[in-house]
């Protein structure tokens, strides 16, 4: 009797648990309604992470990554290339020297039947001036002073300075999305909601259903007439993760064709080697450099003892000893790349100072160089480097990656590291109040040009805040950014990369590559893995 | 405080139970009474410490854009999204938004708050369900064969197994369960709720209870019930796999306990078989404190799901909360707090009720 | 009173020190439990003594004469557990992992004793509407999940500061808030029963200091069930410390090692076959905790005359009202609510 009531307990706890791995394997065989097949559409997975969906409101990857498919653009790149050219704009040029014309094509309409005239692209821009979102973009428009149409196609912007050569990229920047002035607030933003209801797109798609932060799914829009061209793929989900490795395995058994932006090294790696799956490298705008805090660092010009000779020795030294190449293989497992200079490699004017004036002169580390640069200077080693890092900001590798750097800088003798990490919006406090002599900091650009890693940082009131200070970039940097020949450009772009080498506000160091894994068969992926640094769904196709 | 020893001798607390209970007086009914108010000051003092405790870590806007922006502007952002006023007047502001209702719009994604809480809540109500039903289904019967064994091999394992169900980390197990049942076997997905498909299904089909298991029995779509249980079995597996442990400890303790009862020595003197005395008098009464230890596994479950949601990237409230930690969305946070310590507040008004309800001696 | 710190005063022998006195106790599989986790809590504790000296390498090292380790090596003659991700040893890093672990369990169960037993005295012995709202407060916090104080607890008490004492610390403390209360329950309990002891009348009546008397009987009896709660304690700070590890929450890999954080970044390892980066850790983790809770409940089955194998005459009253369930559950009175 005993044994029986046992029995009948477990068989209980047996039923329910089979009832469970019923329901397991019930439909295990369609994987979940994903994966390829269907030539008409495509499920991409991210884990990046949308903000909002309106322009005046978001100002971070996830959320533009969005408005690219959706919204057009005055200006955008095309497929496989950085620069910029009219995308539902007819022509867009400088009438004078601070008058920017842009004239848009005829006819264009948003999917929900709204015009799109003048009146739209005006409104957008005043918009996003008058709302000023703490999160927005708006910081971008700097140099615009108004913009007004002059009827229904022609859009005159009036700028603060002349010959801006940055503006037409700003109109293909977060900041330059066009939205309806029929279905978007004037004063505040607009609910992601109320701007899928609404229909307000006029981008190769339209978005029939959103749920934030889980799925967007896409629809070809017929009435788009701009640059980028009519979507080779009809439907588009997305669907986003939290956990990159989540994103991994789905993408690995088929659940997702598509798999852009961020997955682990180690995932890239092991998937690498897998025939199911290709992985796609293209060039990234993502840098990685070590600034240098030239009021803190070792002999900084508010230390006891400040001399500037001695301290540019440390950071030549620093430089000569960094081994690009091992974290980029150990850290990053090709992931990233080296980077020898400020404006990253797939861009114009891209360049290599550093390989040529530090290390062993082909990219690999020189101690005996960073010794003797010390030496020469007269400053007495181990120098005592306190070095920071953010633990939270740029993934989960830079504790490696910076573990790694102070074993190459502790390897030679010449430094002793203090290495440490704090999270990120204390991190952010603290390096512009000068408390932090050395740390990491990365940076993605806000539009494809060499002067989105210049003037942020080089300029005397930068966004570093780290008392760098030379006139003469200071004068190049303005003065390429009104240049309007191009090679003349290229030529002072290179030049002021010369001269900061030569200071070392900061030392680059890696540069990241953009990574789609793609299920085999789905095509078109490296036409828009470019230097525009925009994953556009329409150049997909299931194949 | 020094005075302690100079007591001002009030009646002393007598001896026995029963005579205290007389003491503190009241009686059942306003004894519960101030329990219920009491819930009041303790949500309110969690939200508190949790609006001052959060502003000492920084804001969202340097959250979002400390890495892009120079100082200068970033101060001006800072300033006006109005975090540089005093934390005074950002609290009482945020206090009289509460007493109005109005518990905030979060900072990063924009969504008011009640709105977070109800998607995410349900998600996590979903979830804890599930887990429990686990617990349950694992956890009681093997808890009885344990307290029928007790002393022998079988009952070792069964309570070695229990401890490791609690020893083993939800996140660690998670990540065993989505190799075996995900990576290698290929049974089930690895994470998320629902497929994107399944998801767009639900989105048309129309506002539904953010219960995806209704949801989907709501659309009569067979395949959609089996697809939204098979996102759901590894999840609360790891969850009830947890909670399991302990009632598998607590039904064979209380087993053991009414088995040698003397009621139950009476009337297995009486010649009642072993077995219809495991069922028939043991049974019950040791369910009575399990029924009101489920109330109290509720803190445990969602400790649990911040971490088996965050796994399985279950979007509930502790996946979320997780989320807005790190963007530093106090608002959304503060929310958050807010309602999981009502709703550990209130069920544990509701065990302290039950419990009152069986058993008069029971009081503080 | 704050700062009268009550020594207990004891007249026993070694023979009736808490665990030793229930290892004498008892008898068969109960007692193949307790010393098997007694036997685990002293690797334990002994690895983390020793562990520079069986550690092959330092917790936050990457290269050696021959250069680095290099990332993700599987296990090898040089590395017998292997590298993690980050290019450290997994060995290594699982036995200074022991270190942390202590680290934490030792601070937080100090604090948590001594702000317990202070309150639970002070409540107990005043009682009054100070005591309800400790009483109150107490139940507040104990239910209110662990993790989520801890993870608010790491980033306030850390300043950001992902170090080893900063870890620690957030940790440690986040535990003792959420166990405070269990200490608090039971020497609260304890005071307001002997406070109306005859003895302690009389002693009132003669004028000794009641304070005295309390603290020395208090902690005589609670020290009963005190060890169940302490090793209940330990386990919870060693799986809040690894959740906080895990959460990202954690102690960099330079100040630390730490089991949570290599689980982390462990993770996408897990899925692309290397398996050696997150089973020791994560074996480590479930190890400790296994042998402080089984000496835990073998403790709480001894303490308690109907679950002890053999029974025994119980040779002082039951411990104090608590049964405490590991894991962060609470079943406060629930054995005391049967019939």
């Amino acid at each position: 009797m005993q044994r029986r009531s046992t029995r009948r307990v477990l068989a209980a706890s047996a039923a329910t648990l089979t009832a469970l791995s019923v329901a397991a394997c019930g439909s295990s065989d369609d994987n979940g309604g994903g994966g390829s097949g269907d030539g008409d559409s495509l499920l991409i997975g991210t884990s990046d992470k949308v903000t909002t969906i309106d322009p005046a409101g978001s100002y971070d990857n996830g959320s533009f990554a969005v408005m690219n498919q959706v919204y057009p653009f005055l200006m955008n790149t095309p497929l496989g290339s950085p620069d910029v050219e009219p995308d539902i704009a007819e022509s867009a040029e400088f009438t004078s020297p601070t008058e920017y014309t842009v004239v848009l094509k005829d006819g264009l309409t948003f999917a929900n039947g709204n015009e799109l005239t003048a009146s739209d692209v005006v409104f957008t821009f005043e918009r996003m001036v008058a709302i000023n979102d703490p999160n927005g973009p708006a910081s971008l428009l700097y140099n615009m002073d108004s913009v007004e149409a002059t009827d229904d196609t022609t859009v005159v912007f009036t700028l603060k300075t002349a010959d801006d050569q940055i503006f037409p990229q700003i109109l293909s920047s977060p900041a330059g999305p066009i939205v309806d002035e029929d279905v978007f607030s004037a004063d505040a933003l607009t609910s992601d909601d109320d701007i899928v209801a609404g229909n307000a797109f006029a981008g190769p798609y339209v978005i029939t259903d959103y749920e934030l932060n889980t799925l967007v799914s896409y629809t070809a829009n017929p009435d788009y007439q701009g640059l980028l061209g009519a979507p080779k793929t009809e439907n588009v989900d997305v669907t986003y993760y939290a956990d990159a490795s989540n994103l991994k395995l789905d993408i690995e058994q088929g659940n997702i064709d598509v798999a852009f932006r961020s997955l682990s090294a180690t995932d890239i790696d092991d998937l690498r080697g897998n025939d199911d799956v290709e992985v796609v490298d293209g060039p990234g705008g993502e840098i990685r450099y070590i600034v240098f805090n030239f009021d803190t660092q070792p002999f900084g010009a508010t230390t006891a003892e400040a001399d500037p000779a001695k301290a540019l020795a440390v950071r030549q030294a620093v430089a000569d000893l960094i081994d690009r190449q091992e974290i980029a293989d150990q850290v990053y497992r090709g992931t990233y790349t080296p980077l020898y200079s400020y404006v990253p490699d797939g861009l114009t004017g891209a360049a290599t100072p550093l390989q040529d004036m530090y290390g062993d002169g082909e990219g690999g580390p020189d101690a005996d160089a960073a010794a003797q640069a010390l030496q020469a200077a007269g400053v007495q080693t181990p120098v005592q480097l306190s070095l920071q890092y953010s633990n939270d900001h740029y993934g989960p590798s830079s504790g490696d990656e910076y573990a790694l750097i102070k074993d190459q800088l502790e390897a030679t003798g010449l430094f002793e590291v203090d290495l440490q990490t704090t999270e990120w919006t204390q991190y952010s406090e603290d390096r512009t109040a000068d408390v932090y002599p050395a740390y990491q900091l990365g940076w993605f650009p806000d539009y494809s040009d060499a002067d989105n890693y210049l003037t942020p940082f080089f300029l005397q009131e930068n966004f570093l805040g780290n008392h760098y200070d030379n006139q003469q970039v200071n004068d190049l940097i303005l003065q390429q950014a009104s240049t309007p020949d191009a090679d003349e450009r290229t030529e002072l772009i290179e030049q002021i990369q010369d001269l900061v080498a030569q200071d070392l506000s900061t030392v680059p160091y890696l540069q990241g590559a953009q990574v789609a894994v793609v299920r085999t068969g789905v095509e078109g992926v490296s036409d828009t893995l470019d230097a525009s640094f925009k994953f556009r769904y329409g150049a997909l196709s299931a194949g | 405080m020094t005075t302690a020893t100079q007591d001002p001798a009030p009646p002393a607390v007598p001896a026995d139970a029963p005579a205290a209970r007389r003491r503190r007086g009241g009686g059942l009914g306003s004894y519960l009474l101030v329990r219920a108010l009491l819930i009041i000051p303790t949500v309110f003092i969690l939200v508190t410490a949790v609006f001052f405790l959060m502003r000492t870590t920084g804001d969202p806007i340097t959250a979002s854009l400390g890495g892009r922006l120079p100082a200068d502007q970033l101060a001006e952002r800072i300033r006006e999204a109005g975090y540089d006023r005093p934390l005074l007047v950002q609290y009482l502001d945020y206090l009289g938004g509460l007493l109005r209702g109005d518990f905030g719009t979060t900072s990063t994604d924009r969504r008011p708050v009640t709105e977070v809480l109800t998607t995410y809540g349900a998600a996590t109500l979903e979830l804890a369900v599930y887990g429990l039903l686990v617990a349950f289904v694992i956890g009681i019967p093997l808890g009885m064969v344990a307290a029928k064994v007790r002393d022998r091999y079988p009952d070792a394992i069964l309570r070695v197994f229990a401890i490791l169900c609690y020893a083993t980390p939800v996140f660690f197990a998670g990540l065993l369960l989505k190799l075996v049942f995900s990576v290698w076997l290929d049974w089930l997905p690895v994470a998320g709720r629902i497929s994107t498909r399944g998801q767009i299904q639900l989105n048309r089909n129309g506002a539904g209870t953010g219960i995806f298991l209704i949801d989907a029995i709501s659309t009569g779509d067979g395949d959609l019930v089996v697809e939204v249980l098979r996102y759901a079995v590894l999840p609360s597996i790891a969850l009830g796999l947890l909670t399991a442990g302990v009632f598998l400890r607590l039904v064979r303790t209380n087993m053991i306990g009414t088995l040698g009862a003397g009621y139950v020595e009476a009337a297995r003197s009486r010649g009642v078989s072993e077995s219809r005395l495991v069922r028939k008098h043991a049974y019950r009464p040791a369910l009575i404190p399990i029924i009101t230890v489920i109330g109290l596994q509720v803190a445990l479950v969602l400790s649990g799901a911040v971490l088996t949601e965050t796994t399985f990237e279950w979007r509930g409230l502790g996946f979320q909360l997780g989320q807005y930690l790190q963007a530093r969305d106090f608002v959304a946070v503060q929310g958050i707090v807010a309602l999981l310590a009502v709703i550990v507040a209130l069920t544990n008004f509701v065990v302290d009720v039950v419990a009152a309800l069986i058993d008069p001696r029971v009081r503080y | 009173m704050a700062t009268a710190a009550p020594t207990p005063v004891r007249r026993r022998t070694w023979r009736s020190l808490p665990v030793v006195h229930q290892l004498r106790q008892s008898v068969g599989l109960q007692r193949g439990m307790l010393v098997a986790g007694l036997t685990i809590t002293g690797v334990f504790v002994l690895t983390a003594v020793f562990a520079p000296l069986l550690a092959p390498y330092g917790y936050g090292q990457l290269r050696d004469a021959d250069g680095t380790f290099g990332a993700q090596q599987s296990p090898s003659a040089e590395h017998w557990l292997g590298t993690t991700v980050g290019g450290y040893d997994v060995l290594s890093r699982v036995l200074y992992g022991t270190r942390t672990a202590l680290f934490v369990i030792v601070v937080a169960i100090l604090l948590s004793i001594v702000a317990g037993v202070l309150l639970g005295l002070v409540s107990g012995y005043l009682g009054g509407w100070l005591d309800r709202v400790l009483v109150v407060v107490a139940d507040a916090v104990y239910a209110f999940p662990s993790l989520l104080l801890a993870i608010v607890a790491a980033i306030v008490i850390s300043g950001g500061q992902s170090s080893l004492v900063g870890g620690v610390l957030a940790a440690a403390i986040s535990i003792t808030v959420v166990f405070i209360p269990q200490y608090f329950r039971v020497v609260r309990a304890e005071t307001v029963r002997i406070k109306s002891e005859a003895f302690v009348e009389s002693a009132r009546v003669v004028g000794t200091s009641t304070w005295r008397i309390m603290t020395r009987h208090v902690l005589r009896n609670a020290t009963r069930s005190l060890p169940l709660i302490v090793t209940l304690n330990a386990s919870e700070a060693i799986l809040t410390l690894a959740g906080l590890g895990f959460l990202g929450f954690g102690i960099q890999p330079t100040a630390a090692a730490e089991w949570g954080f290599d689980l982390n970044r462990s993770i996408s390892d897990v899925t692309s076959g290397i398996w050696w980066t997150s089973i020791f850790p994560g074996s480590a983790i479930v190890l400790t905790v296994l042998g402080l809770t089984l000496v835990g409940e073998s403790l709480n089955d001894l303490a308690d005359p109907r679950l002890r194998a053999r029974r025994r005459a119980a040779d002082a009253p039951p411990p104090a009202d608590v049964a405490v369930t590991p894991g962060g559950g609470l079943a406060a009175g629930t054995e005391g609510v049967l019939p």
